[in-house]
């Protein structure tokens, strides 16, 4: 009898690869009834061989495999099939079958040898059809459908399994954007419908983060973190993990991570990286940021208000800056410090922002570090005329600046600073 | 769902006419012309339906003892090649493998010819024969796969290859065995050529339970073999015992393509071209095309021997080149069609 604390997949150390080879070194993962689990890592990170493990295709060297309790090495594969159903990748039968036939298939773990299809086969499989919305194709040989059809025949099959342990093996890949988001739709209403475990191999983080309820993140063959997605998915295990630099921030409305990835700019990435120091503010100041950081520049941001998405996209970048409470004026000790960040730049890019008495001593510490010979760039897309609130000091300022300064017309071509 | 299920039924309507349609040919026939009413009203006396018919003695034994016999070892040898076609197609998850083209059933008879020359024909009253066959079926069976499979799939080029390569190689030890066998020679050009002249009612006692109960053990097989349709590791997700579906099926096409040919010789194509035509009919599923071979088997195989003995009568043409010049063009159809397939077939 399956008790509560064997319900569901449960991995326990497991260590399996193939030939003398190791892939899987130690790895734990439970999966709980109603739990949707993603299983995340870079290439060869023992995914794709922690879904064979589980789904009794690759028995491990050391550690072991429970299905609702039971161990499914030591079942015949028609039983271990009734406890795990696995939706595998793509499927392309090399007969022509139809999509009904496919999906019965899914009930043959279910029937004898000789039987035909009962009544509960036919049903289990209709109900299924109707679930991932193909039920229409039931009569379509599988080749005339489409990727997206094909793969959720494919998920109708698993599901008429009827298996209380499910496993996704990149269910979306080659997918397009509305049929993953339907897929995975589907998955998460039978997870919490019918209470079944479901562990998924994930590719795509966000997906993963926006889908899953826990995230296990592999590396090297073995597990590196484990938790919601907000604990897992950060910018920390896409540097370690992944090797990659990224933006990860909430969503607002959902609060799961969103990761951004920023492909570095290649051939511009100088030896030993020059500073540039933005003055932004009202976001003007970021896509600069943004622009130079991804070319090689140490950016250093200020003087900015907190809670300006200037400031965000610089705390989120992790950036050297200076920042005063929101809507404030800028004290003497902050212009101090910022003027002290200009002096050192090799170059102060001045945004195109709206300068209103909060901010307008910004452009006068621009004006300083000008003078004092350090080179300064104005980004002009909007002319200084609409974005003075400070009654002619702003422009004033701007003006001067201009006579010493470069100007460019958007930050893209702050590009030239690298020429 | 009721469409194909439907369109099942209606098959296998059709194959049972087109199956009695052949045998009431096959026997009515030949030399002497015996008319279809006739030959159903002999058949009804048979089966103590009617009272004897008003036909000469002359006529009744060519009908029960010349043709009658012949026509059942053709339905006979036709249902275990068609059979053994689906299973080795099946196993080989490849619309081109049949017994003839894997080289199995020039194993079988080479196994044959080697008992014959060795004068064990005799051995347990044609068992020896048989047995002979099965053994070098299995052998070339065993050797064509190991050869085929790459890597977790079986390649329909690989597979060729190493059926034509095993085929060259078994052809070469029949020569040499030929060369050593004196006046046996015609003997042996019968095994190679293939025919169901005279053979009578005992190589139709031998061959018949063979073919009956291997086709009813493919029946636990058919279920296994769609699953294995959708690649191994697919397979193995659903339930089915991978290598043991995969040992069972070989053994079984090796046992039904061994029987057929220790009584016919070599008859090609009609393994390949059964499956195939019927899923052209009514799909790939297994659990369908099984029973569908069954009837379509025994119709092809019946019709190419009576062509055999009737084109050129009263001379007679080889059964195996029969099928061969009219499968070898089916085949060469498969292949063309296989680049932009469609249909059936995938591959």
């Amino acid at each position: 009898m399956t008790t509560a604390a064997d319900a569901g997949l449960i991995v326990d150390r497991v260590v399996a690869g193939y030939g003398g080879r190791d892939v899987l070194r130690g790895v734990s993962v439970a999966v709980t009834p109603g739990e949707i689990v993603g299983l995340v890592g870079p290439n060869g990170s023992g995914k794709t061989t922690l879904v064979r493990v589980a789904s009794r295709a690759l028995r491990p060297r050391e550690g072991g495999v429970r299905l609702q309790g039971e161990d499914p090495y030591g079942l015949p594969a028609r039983r271990a099939a009734r406890l795990v159903a696995v939706v595998p990748q793509d499927l392309a039968p090399v007969f022509s079958f139809t999509a009904l036939e496919v999906v019965l298939m899914g009930r043959s773990p279910h029937r004898s040898a000789w039987g035909g299809a009962a009544a509960e086969d036919w049903s289990s499989a209709r109900a299924a059809m109707e679930a991932t919305g193909v039920h229409h194709l039931a009569d379509r040989p599988m080749e005339e459908l489409s990727g997206g059809e094909r793969r959720r025949v494919v998920l109708a099959q698993a599901l008429a399994q009827q298996a209380p342990v499910l496993v996704l093996d990149e269910p979306t890949t080659h997918l397009d954007v509305r049929h993953v988001l339907d897929l995975l739709a589907i998955v998460r209403r039978l997870t919490a419908d019918e209470s079944r475990a479901v562990l998924g191999v994930f590719h795509d983080l966000n997906l993963a983060a926006a889908t899953c309820d826990r995230i296990v993140a592999l590396h090297e063959g073995r597990v590196v973190a484990e938790g919601g997605p907000g604990e897992v998915v950060t910018r920390e295990l896409l540097r370690e993990v992944y090797g990659v630099e990224a933006d990860v921030h909430p969503n607002a409305v959902t609060g799961r991570p969103v990761v951004a990835l920023h492909p570095p700019l290649v051939g511009t990435v100088r030896a030993g990286p020059a500073r540039a120091h933005v003055v932004g503010g009202a976001g003007r100041g970021a896509p600069c940021m943004r622009f130079l950081a991804d070319m090689g520049f140490e950016v250093t941001a200020g003087v900015l208000h907190a809670s300006d998405t200037d400031e965000e996209v610089a705390s989120r970048r992790n950036l050297l800056r200076v920042s005063v409470p929101p809507f404030s004026d800028i004290d003497d000790r902050s212009a101090e410090e910022c003027l002290a960040l200009m002096r050192s730049a090799d170059v102060v890019v001045v945004a195109d922002a709206p300068f209103g008495p909060g901010n307008v001593a910004n452009l006068r510490l621009a004006v300083e570090a000008a003078r004092s010979g350090v080179r300064v760039v104005l980004v002009e897309g909007i002319p200084m005329a609409e974005r003075d609130f400070t009654g002619g000091e702003a422009s004033r300022l701007w003006s001067e600046l201009r006579s010493s300064g470069e100007i460019v017309g958007s930050p893209d071509e702050l590009v030239s600073l690298v020429g | 769902m009721r469409r194909a299920a439907w369109r099942f039924r209606a098959t296998m309507v059709v194959l049972a006419v087109l199956l009695v349609v052949a045998v009431v040919l096959g026997v009515g026939l030949g030399a002497v012309g015996i008319a279809p009413g006739t030959v159903l009203s002999l058949f009804a006396w048979k089966l103590h339906l009617i009272a004897r018919p008003d036909v000469p003695k002359s006529v009744e034994i060519i009908v029960f003892q010349l043709r009658l016999p012949r026509v059942l070892l053709a339905g006979v040898v036709g249902m275990g090649l068609a059979v053994a076609g689906l299973l080795f197609q099946g196993l080989f998850r490849n619309p081109m493998a049949d017994p003839a083209v894997i080289g199995v059933s020039s194993g079988a008879a080479l196994g044959a010819i080697v008992v014959i020359l060795a004068g064990g024909a005799a051995i347990l009253g044609g068992l020896g024969v048989a047995g002979a066959a099965f053994a070098g079926a299995l052998v070339v069976a065993f050797v064509v796969y190991r050869l085929a499979r790459i890597g977790p799939a079986v390649h329909v080029v690989t597979l060729l290859l190493a059926g034509i390569a095993v085929a060259a190689v078994m052809s070469g030890v029949m020569s040499v065995v030929m060369s050593f066998s004196g006046e046996q020679i015609r003997n042996i050009y019968f095994w190679i050529l293939g025919g169901l002249s005279s053979r009578g009612w005992a190589a139709l006692q031998v061959v018949t339970p063979i073919v009956f109960v291997g086709t009813a053990a493919a029946g636990f097989l058919v279920n296994d073999l769609n699953l294995l349709a959708l690649g191994e590791e697919r397979a193995a997700q659903l339930g089915v015992e991978v290598e043991r579906t995969k040992r069972r099926t070989l053994a079984l096409g090796s046992l039904l393509a061994a029987a057929a040919v220790s009584v016919s010789g070599v008859i090609g194509f009609v393994g390949l071209m059964t499956p195939h035509l019927l899923r052209l009919v009514i799909g790939a599923d297994h659990r369908r095309l099984l029973p569908a071979c069954v009837l379509a088997g025994p119709t092809i195989l019946i019709l190419a021997d009576l062509a055999s003995r009737t084109l050129i009568a009263p001379e007679e043409l080889p059964l195996g080149a029969v099928t061969a010049v009219l499968g070898g063009p089916f085949f060469l159809y498969l292949l063309r069609r296989q680049r932009g397939a469609r249909g059936g077939v995938l591959v």
